[in-house]
């Protein structure tokens, strides 16, 4: 007995206190995948039976309302690039870099639950995958979290709703900064250390801000959905639920670090870099490109 | 089961590794607290049953690979069953003479004991709703001791 405190109270320390024990972790954690694949099979089996057995007559329906979606998409598309290279335009006039889009990864999720305490989820890529850790996770409609753990063949996330996961924010409707952070399952997120006077409206959205550098800016985390102001609390209470469907995804989208779509219209943000005098890739070229541009 | 023909661990093995997976199969949200903790009450059940098989180091090392699959901090469930393993072993010969309604409050205590151990570790706040665990646990007693006993008989495990 006392050898298994002594072990388990070792593990503890070691698992909570030293980045070293980080690949016995890993090692474990791929060690036990077969496990909770072993797990998730009897509903990944539902899902395909389900899909397998579908009527002819709902796999039309299924695809006529894709396409319809899909046409609108790309309708839309359209409106973005323009309004892309706009923006890029602008910002390049204000001096600022910014990055549109991000390349993302697909990942599935693995249908198991972990501990109801830790509001994490598996995907079903890992370091062979090259995720890594802190990696933002969206789903098709927003924010749901960001890598916590790798192994090999598979990674822990950690989604909005953690209680110890924050995320900074901005609201769309005035740009006002703050950090949501999770309350656990099953519950809404919260937007903290906003005074009383602060701006916030039920229904306004918010997006990341970027701030802290790990998630990209203007992806969805949610919506407001009440905001109160209790007497003798300094600070207002407003929950906001997310905008991921945290529940029920099964495909979530990895972002990959530092990549980013050329639109043809960087010139400017490379000059910037190439008036260091390390930098000398292009100079030549741009360098007429850009000031007849800005001064347009 | 022909490996280990002797003794038939095996089946005690399986028997866990069966429990594990039951802790992970996907719940409705609403119903994710209200799980019982299925590889507890399996390892008392061999513990009592089976003491000199189901030990300490098994149950240590049970919820070890409880605490990886599950993404806890290692060491927490290892630590809890293998207190309450070690209180069952203390016990076993008492446990066994009771009644089920008596055995069942038994499995209410440790079960919580377990629990209690856990939710120490967790980022979370007082709720009652994380006691539910205790109560189906408590509730799904006397069907996984006449399961496992079945099981024990069957395959004659010693």
């Amino acid at each position: 007995m006392l050898l298994a405190v002594v072990a388990s109270l070792l593990l503890y320390f070691l698992d909570t206190r030293l980045d070293y024990f980080k690949p016995v972790r890993m090692t474990l954690s791929t060690a036990v995948y077969p496990v909770q694949k072993l797990a998730s099979m009897p509903d990944d089996f539902t899902t395909w039976f389900t899909d397998f057995f579908q009527g002819h007559r709902q796999l039309r329906e299924k695809i006529m309302k894709l396409e319809a979606q899909n046409l609108t998409n790309s309708v839309r598309m359209q409106k973005m690039q323009a309004l892309e290279s706009e923006n890029m335009r602008l910002r390049e006039l204000l001096g600022s870099s910014f990055r549109l889009q991000e390349r993302v990864q697909v990942a599935e999720l693995l249908s198991v639950d972990l501990d109801p305490f830790y509001q994490h989820v598996i995907i079903d890529k890992g370091e062979t995958f090259g995720v890594y850790e802190g990696q933002p996770v969206l789903d098709s409609l927003g924010v749901m979290g960001q890598v916590a753990e790798v192994s090999q063949f598979s990674s822990r996330v950690v989604l909005l709703t953690d209680p110890s996961h924050s995320i900074p924010v901005q609201i769309v409707r005035n740009g006002l900064r703050a950090v949501v952070t999770g309350r656990g399952l099953g519950e809404n997120l919260q937007m903290e250390f906003l005074p009383h006077n602060a701006d916030v409206r039920v229904g306004d959205l918010l997006v990341t801000s970027g701030l802290g550098g790990r998630f990209p800016v203007g992806y969805p985390v949610g919506k407001v959905i009440s905001v109160n102001f209790p007497q003798g609390k300094s600070f207002a209470e407003i929950s906001v639920s997310p905008a991921a469907r945290l529940a029920t995804s099964r495909e979530v989208m990895l972002v990959l670090p530092g990549e980013k779509i050329d639109f043809g219209i960087t010139y400017p943000l490379q000059i910037e870099e190439s008036d260091l005098p390390a930098v000398e890739e292009q100079p030549a070229v741009d360098a007429p490109v850009t000031p007849s541009e800005e001064s347009n | 089961m022909v490996l280990v023909k002797s003794q038939h661990s095996s089946v005690i093995y399986i028997t866990l590794l069966f429990a594990i997976l039951l802790m992970l199969v996907p719940l409705p949200d609403t119903l994710r607290y209200a799980r019982p903790e299925w590889v507890a009450i399996t390892l008392i059940y061999w513990a009592m049953a089976l003491p000199q098989r189901v030990s300490i180091g098994v149950a240590w090392f049970t919820g070890l690979v409880m605490d990886v699959v599950t993404g806890g901090i290692l060491g927490i469930h290892a630590f809890a069953y293998a207190l309450v393993i070690y209180l069952v072993g203390r016990l076993h010969l008492q446990i066994r003479q009771y009644p089920l309604w008596q055995q069942a409050f038994t499995i209410l205590s440790l079960v919580s004991l377990v629990h209690f151990i856990v939710m120490l570790s967790a980022p979370i706040t007082f709720s009652w709703n994380h006691w539910l665990t205790v109560l189906t646990s408590t509730l799904v007693w006397p069907f996984v001791y006449a399961v496992l006993r079945k099981i024990r008989r069957s395959f004659q495990v010693s």
